[in-house]
């Protein structure tokens, strides 16, 4: 009796809550650079297609279809077939969930500012990509 | 459309001709819950719609061709209307919307359902968003906080605290809405 009372209440929740999540599969995800900067091209360009997406890499279609899937596995890409095309759009979802998990509402309002504060001086495109990106685009203005 | 990574990046500044497209906006969530619950809270009207910034919704009956609006509790004011496009219980509807304060042209709103192990798949579509606009700033923030919010509430219950006291101030302050979305401005 009292063996099944303490694994109801406490080892129950302990096992159910350390369950892989979702966010397993989202962080990985996230983990390349790439696959970012895939995120970043859709957002852009909702709808854009499988060509067109992977066009934009050097590596083979068949790599950047398993990126795609492992975007799609974590449910940051969402695909919708039109005809013979496979239209692809960006899910941000996934990361609000991540967001809403830690941050509290006074946490979000103060860290929001110092996020502000660092686009503004480090120049909006920070908040676009990976810094190594802005640094390239930074390269291609002095160039052009 | 152009495909220079160049070229994403200024689309973004709202350059060019671009910026009177219509674009599609996908929203996609899993639910920890049965399908039929999630279709309740999405289409139910004898409660405020939690999910829908605690929007009454208002109808003739939900079927193809029906008016739907979004009012507030009181009932003196629409904030949204439209016309139910698609109804296929419990998986999918779809209904025009346009936000009664603004002139902006009407989208398509998508909601499909799916049954998956352990809950369901809920998917939030808005077609024809006119790119640029204040629906689609609306839209663009508002898809993730409706589903998100229709996730807690399945799973929870109710929204979260946080949600719970800006809905008690929107309630409050409902005097303030411009006199374009009186309710008998937008008949049934």
């Amino acid at each position: 009796m009292t063996s099944t009372l303490r694994y109801v209440t406490f080892w129950l929740p302990i096992m159910t809550t350390s369950l892989p999540d979702d966010m397993d599969a989202l962080f990985q995800a996230l983990a390349h650079r790439d696959r970012r900067r895939m995120l970043d091209i859709l957002r852009d360009r909702p709808g854009c297609g499988v060509e067109e997406l992977t066009r934009e890499f050097a590596f083979t279609r068949v790599a950047g279809l398993k990126h795609l899937k492992v975007l799609e596995r974590a449910g940051l890409v969402v695909s919708e077939r039109q005809g013979r095309k496979r239209a692809l759009y960006f899910n941000v979802v996934p990361i609000q969930l991540v967001y809403d998990r830690w941050a509290t509402e006074y946490s979000a309002l103060w860290a929001g500012k110092l996020a502000d504060l660092k686009y503004t001086i480090e120049g909006n495109e920070a908040r676009d990509g990976d810094e190594s990106q802005v640094e390239r685009r930074e390269q291609d203005r002095r160039g052009a | 459309m152009a495909t220079s990574p160049k070229s994403s990046v200024e689309s973004k500044t709202g350059a060019g001709p671009e910026t009177v497209a219509r674009e599609r906006r996908v929203f996609k969530i899993f639910i920890r819950g049965p399908i039929e619950k999630v279709w309740h809270e999405i289409t139910k009207t004898d409660e405020a719609q939690g999910c829908f910034y605690n929007a009454w919704l208002n109808t003739t009956g939900l079927r193809v061709g029906a008016p739907v609006q979004m009012r507030t509790k009181s009932g003196r004011f629409a904030l949204v209307v439209g016309e139910v496009t698609e109804f296929d219980p419990p998986h999918r509807y779809a209904h025009t919307f346009r936000f009664t304060t603004e002139d902006d042209p009407p989208c398509l709103v998508v909601y499909d359902l799916k049954s998956v192990t352990n809950g369901t798949e809920f998917t939030l579509t808005v077609e024809n968003v006119p790119v640029g606009t204040k629906t689609d700033k609306a839209m663009t923030s508002g898809g993730t906080t409706i589903v998100t919010l229709l996730k807690a509430i399945v799973e929870t219950g109710k929204p979260p605290l946080g949600t719970r006291i800006q809905y008690a101030l929107m309630g409050a302050m409902e005097g303030v809405l411009p006199k374009q979305a009186r309710s008998e401005n937008w008949p049934l």
